[in-house]
């Protein structure tokens, strides 16, 4: 059959360390992104209360914001996971990332004494220096998955093999 | 050997800002989906006096407190000040109100512990239930919710509810 003699093998174990280091990044950040939604799409009325907390959304936005933002977020971690529009995930992923990070420094810088809202909508981290480093971790991450190259094991290279 | 970075090209970036657009609208188009199938919904327009509101203890929503309600873990105060008589309230809540204060933490002695997580709730009036919070907290109470509405609310939210003698526990 030569339709099946011309189409490429999955690239991704010709691509040796990088590959698997692509996927893996892949998985992680998709994996915490759409963890990171999950509270707050069980719980948006806490997770609106998180986000006031912060004093940086107006209030006529900020019910839109927290209903918005976990959709961004799990639409992020499922795009990823499932390795479809990688660059596009990665690059939401990055800004988001970037926009968490402003945020979380603008309360240390304020001297705010809040729960972070990353990953619960209750209780959870107190802002910190700590999440900042995680948090520049995940934009690293993103720019990464952002600028890597295609390496498979993900839906679109599925859809193009087809 | 493939290289880590790939160069990025006017081509690459556009596809890539193409399906960042795309991935918003779809996450749009879900929020909206969801916003409309969810029996209860978050009003799209913040109320001030909710979030403007200096608190002693954090809030939580009325579904939330039910999931706690639910699983047993923390004790229902009900801040509310009633009159003699029997009156609704959550099945199991104590009574613990800021003008019998003193009173009722003794009559609730053996049921009410400081090291327990309590969620308070009232008529709606977040201060007055919020002055109940200050007190417990100068008792040595740490774990305090309130809950943000009233019992109308928590009917609405399918909370179960049942006439209580005054001074009665349940």
């Amino acid at each position: 059959m030569s339709n099946v003699d011309a189409t490429p093998a999955l690239p991704v174990a010709n691509n040796g360390p990088i590959g698997w280091i692509v996927l893996a990044c892949r998985l992680i950040v998709g994996a915490t992104f759409l963890y990171a939604s999950l509270d707050k799409l069980a719980h948006p009325v806490a997770f609106a209360q998180s986000v006031h907390n912060y004093h940086l959304v107006p209030l006529a936005l900020l019910h839109p914001f927290a209903l918005l933002l976990p959709a961004v977020e799990a639409t992020i971690g499922v795009a990823l996971l499932v390795g479809f529009w990688r660059r596009g995930a990665a690059l939401l992923g990055a800004v988001l990332s970037v926009m968490f990070l402003a945020a979380l420094g603008s309360a240390i810088v304020r001297g705010l004494d809040i729960s972070c809202g990353c990953f619960q909508t209750t209780g959870g981290h107190t802002v910190s220096f700590d999440l900042l480093l995680t948090d520049t971790l995940l934009v690293i991450a993103c720019l990464w998955l952002l600028l890597a190259p295609t390496v498979g094991w993900g839906l679109a290279d599925l859809r193009h093999r087809r | 050997m493939v290289p880590a970075i790939e160069s990025v090209g006017i081509g690459r970036l556009a596809t890539c800002l193409r399906e960042a657009g795309l991935l918003l609208l779809l996450a749009l188009s879900v929020t909206v989906a969801a916003w409309l199938i969810r029996p209860e919904k978050m009003s799209l327009r913040a109320e001030t006096a909710f979030y403007e509101l200096e608190l002693d203890a954090p809030l939580i929503a009325v579904a939330d407190a039910l999931v706690l309600y639910d699983t047993g873990s923390h004790l229902f105060l009900d801040t509310r000040t009633a009159g003699p008589g029997s009156f609704v309230t959550i099945p199991g809540a104590l009574p613990v109100r800021v003008t019998t204060f003193d009173d009722d933490l003794y009559e609730n002695r053996d049921f009410l512990y400081p090291e327990d997580p309590v969620v308070l709730f009232g008529d709606g009036n977040l201060p007055a239930v919020s002055d109940v919070a200050a007190l417990l907290l100068e008792r040595g109470f740490e774990e305090i919710m309130i809950m943000g509405g009233d019992l109308e609310a928590w009917r609405r939210t399918g909370g179960p509810l049942a006439d209580h003698q005054a001074g009665e526990h349940e």
